[in-house]
């Protein structure tokens, strides 16, 4: 009886980290290798700025800022996109930085600041979520376009979201001691080849967690894959990001320089 | 032989590709479509959905050998190893722009864009919302050119294989696209529509595809030298009509020089400004700003365009062999400046692309080393005191401006940031004393395109025309019932084509249309000058 229970131990502890360690791979190289070869690679021939580009470096650093932190060009159409979108993005961008608490030790003040308003900040973000998916379905428009892929990343997202909800309650709360100490170990340079060698730390064995984990480890595989990508690809988008002074400073094209 | 083609042009039974060839011909074979437009009621409805209304709407097929073969392209429809040369095609385009590769990887189909298009608006076809109609060339994306969709198949990443109704789907839908820019705006990744268009329309060229309208004219500007295929002798006597009406008209002695050598301008314009109207009324407002002003100018009969229809394809050669005219005429006139009339997308050709193609402009002079806009130059000349103007000659018009989409969605104008709105603007107000802007959401960065732009001014797409045109046609008839706007002022010559011809299908008068340098040449006090 007792082998069994340890077999099935050993087979979480080798699942929960390996989960973790193929997924952070995934995440970081397939990111990396989108980002240089396929994006940052592939040339750019012409000058293609799109309104209201500014004429300088300095603008056009200021419009990117405003896309990124404050969603300008999606401002300029539908308002609950734009409210939802921007709503989802900065509560989950809020949501990553209280997780940092699990990563660093001593923890900064503004992180623990951060824990008081979390549940406020989680039922946003669902909020959001519930607006975004409901949004695809009712419009007729928005909804002809819609893939399961794109069903598929929110309710991914909501499906973490949900799980570290709840985790918030006593009744399916994680030692939270446990999990802090275990995540340490995982950073620790010889863990990776402990794991390989079969020789895993012990793991935090509630089920609520490891759901958790194992969504968010799902997450990051399908990252660097999908349309998620947007999220470093904008940094590339040439209508954004060249300066519109295509007749002061001459552009050579890198595959005609003339 | 079995894989000959009877005289009648019927295949041999067996032979697969001349089958799939007469198939694609049969199915992009051109009708007629008779639309009428909508009614104006100066409001923008967003229509609902209304799947394949446009699918019938296709245009004309190019056939003629000579045009293709010297293009590039094949000669005989649909070639038997397409699918290979799709893919290779493909591939190319995903490798040579970065635009097309991050697009392709990027959209999350948030939804922004659906309701931008003005032929969606027009028309309530669903593949006409930009997202959807870059869809159809992300689904060969996934499926061929993605980890994924290689392993697993096109039903894994919802993905399409390339079959004959997916190159039927392209045409009817890529030629629906003026490539205006106008969903890029709302963007949130500023994913460009139109960079997308114009490799989906190379890459169906490349198979044997090619529209007639648009490929006719790159043919013409490369080999006689404009779009209308106007031979030198009849440029000329096209531009010495221009300056006998001028002097007739005003009793000076108003040049319109041809091919003067060491004169200081090299002016370019559309060759639809050498007789067409609206157009030509704003030739002679070329011509009375640079006389007013004492500018030396000369127009080429070598660069007799300077339109670029090489732009509206992914393909590079054909642009920069359009755009080389321009370049060898201001050597060999051994002008000072380049500037250019009044065309949207000729424009962008001329000041966003063309110093990467032909550039640097060393032998220009160097206060004025890159193409200017003729907007540009007037105002400066306005601002100056240098052109004497009498405001009460424009005393009937109350002028709105219609922003051309590729003037609007691309480049400064001035050095300052809306320069391409205000500049044009400035130039009205200078001329006229009133002015009125359309609604807010139809103009400047959010204009509408007229309906017609990049390729698709042809007879045989009035049914895009018509629906397309809508959007404009509301906002100005909005301005016409709110303000008792009567004149719309334009800086293209599509554009000009476009409403002059829509306007009365949608009943309103055909001289509410003209130029920008219409109006100022009849606001121009000619003779003496009072200093400069």
């Amino acid at each position: 009886m007792n082998g069994i229970i340890n077999g099935i131990k050993f087979m979480v502890d080798m699942y929960v980290s390996g989960i973790v360690y193929t997924a952070c791979l995934v995440f970081v190289a397939g990111f990396l290798w989108k980002m240089y070869f396929v994006y940052y690679k592939t040339p750019q021939p012409l000058k293609i700025p799109q309104t209201p580009q500014p004429t300088t470096l300095p603008g056009v650093i200021m419009r990117m800022a405003g896309d990124v932190l404050f969603f300008r060009s999606l401002s300029k159409g539908t308002t609950l996109l734009f409210i939802a979108g921007w709503v989802f993005h900065f509560t989950f961008f809020l949501m990553l930085i209280r997780h940092l608490r699990y990563f660093v030790y001593p923890i900064p003040n503004w992180i623990n600041g951060l824990g008081n308003s979390a549940l406020v900040i989680a039922t946003l973000l669902m909020a959001a979520l519930i607006i975004l998916v409901a949004r695809r379905y009712l419009d007729k428009k928005v909804s002809y376009v819609t893939s399961f892929a794109d069903y598929f990343a929110l309710l991914l997202i909501m499906g973490i979201v949900q799980s570290g909800i709840m985790m918030h309650y006593e009744r399916f709360r994680p030692d939270i001691v446990e999990i802090k100490a275990f995540m340490f170990e995982l950073m620790e340079f010889k863990t990776p080849f402990l794991v390989m060698i079969m020789h895993p730390h012990h793991a935090p064995g509630n089920p609520l967690f490891i759901t958790h984990l194992s969504l968010v480890a799902l997450l990051l595989i399908y990252f660097p894959f999908s349309k998620l990508m947007h999220s470093g690809g904008y940094f590339f988008s040439p209508t954004r990001n060249m300066i519109n002074n295509a007749r002061e400073v001459r552009y050579i094209n890198p595959w005609d320089k003339g | 032989m079995a894989d000959e083609k009877k005289a009648e042009g019927h295949c041999n039974e067996g032979n697969e590709a001349c089958e799939a060839n007469e198939r694609i011909q049969e199915h992009l074979k051109f009708s007629k479509i008779k639309v009428k437009p909508p009614k104006l009621t100066g409001e923008i409805n967003i229509p609902d959905l209304n799947p394949n209304s446009m699918f019938e709407v296709k245009p004309q097929l190019l056939t003629a050998k000579e045009m293709l073969a010297h293009l590039g392209y094949p000669t005989d429809g649909l070639i038997p190893n397409w699918k290979e040369v799709f893919l290779r095609k493909m591939d190319e385009m995903l490798k040579k722009y970065r635009s097309v590769r991050l697009y392709m990887d990027i959209c999350v189909k948030c939804g922004a864009c659906v309701d931008k298009c003005h032929y969606y608006l027009g028309t309530g076809d669903p593949l006409n919302m930009p997202v959807a109609r870059q869809e159809l060339m992300r689904k060969v994306y996934r499926r061929y050119f993605t980890l994924p969709g290689k392993l697993f198949g096109s039903r894994f990443v919802n993905g399409s294989d390339l079959s004959e109704e997916l190159l039927v789907m392209w045409y009817t839908y890529f030629y629906q696209c003026s490539e205006c820019r106008r969903c890029s705006v709302f963007c949130p990744y500023g994913i460009d529509t139109a960079e997308i268009t114009m490799a989906a329309r190379e890459i169906l060229n490349s198979v044997g595809i090619v529209q007639k309208y648009l490929h006719e004219i790159i043919f013409k500007a490369q080999t006689i030298g404009n779009n209308l295929g106007m031979q030198q002798n009849a440029i000329i006597n096209a531009l010495e009509f221009v300056q006998d009406e001028l002097q007739e008209e005003t009793g000076l002695d108003i040049k319109v020089p041809i091919d003067v050598e060491g004169a200081d301008v090299l002016f370019v314009t559309p060759s639809a400004d050498f007789f067409a109207s609206p157009h030509i009324e704003s030739l002679y407002g070329y011509a009375k700003v640079f006389h007013q002003a004492g500018i030396s100018w000369t127009m080429s009969t070598h660069a007799s365009e300077g339109g670029n229809f090489g732009m509206f394809v992914h393909n590079y050669e054909h642009m920069k062999k359009i755009n080389k005219r321009i370049w060898e005429a201001a050597r060999d006139l051994k002008v000072k400046r380049v500037v250019g009339g009044e065309c949207g997308h000729m424009w962008r050709v001329l000041s966003s692309f063309s110093n990467t193609m032909w550039g640097p402009f060393d032998y220009l002079d160097q206060n004025y080393k890159r193409p200017q806009h003729i907007c540009e130059v007037t105002l400066d000349l306005l601002n100056r005191g240098a052109l004497k103007i009498d405001k009460s000659a424009n005393e009937e018009f109350i002028v709105t401006m219609h922003d051309s989409c590729q003037v609007a969605r691309g480049m400064e104008l001035g050095g300052v940031p809306n320069g391409q709105f205000d500049i044009p603007r400035d130039v009205i107000r200078g001329v006229c004393d009133k002015f009125v802007d359309m609604p807010a959401e139809t103009i400047r960065e959010r204009t509408f395109c007229c309906g017609a732009g990049q390729g698709l001014l042809g007879d045989d797409m009035m049914a895009t025309r018509v629906k397309g045109a809508m959007p404009r046609m509301q906002a100005y008839h909005y301005a016409k019932r709110e303000s008792g706007v009567n004149f719309v002022a334009l800086i293209c010559a599509i554009c000009k084509a476009q409403l002059s011809k829509m306007f009365p299908e949608y009943g309103i008068a055909m001289e509410e249309v003209g130029g920008i340098h219409q109006l100022v040449g009849r606001a121009i006090v000619l003779g003496a000058k009072e200093g400069v």
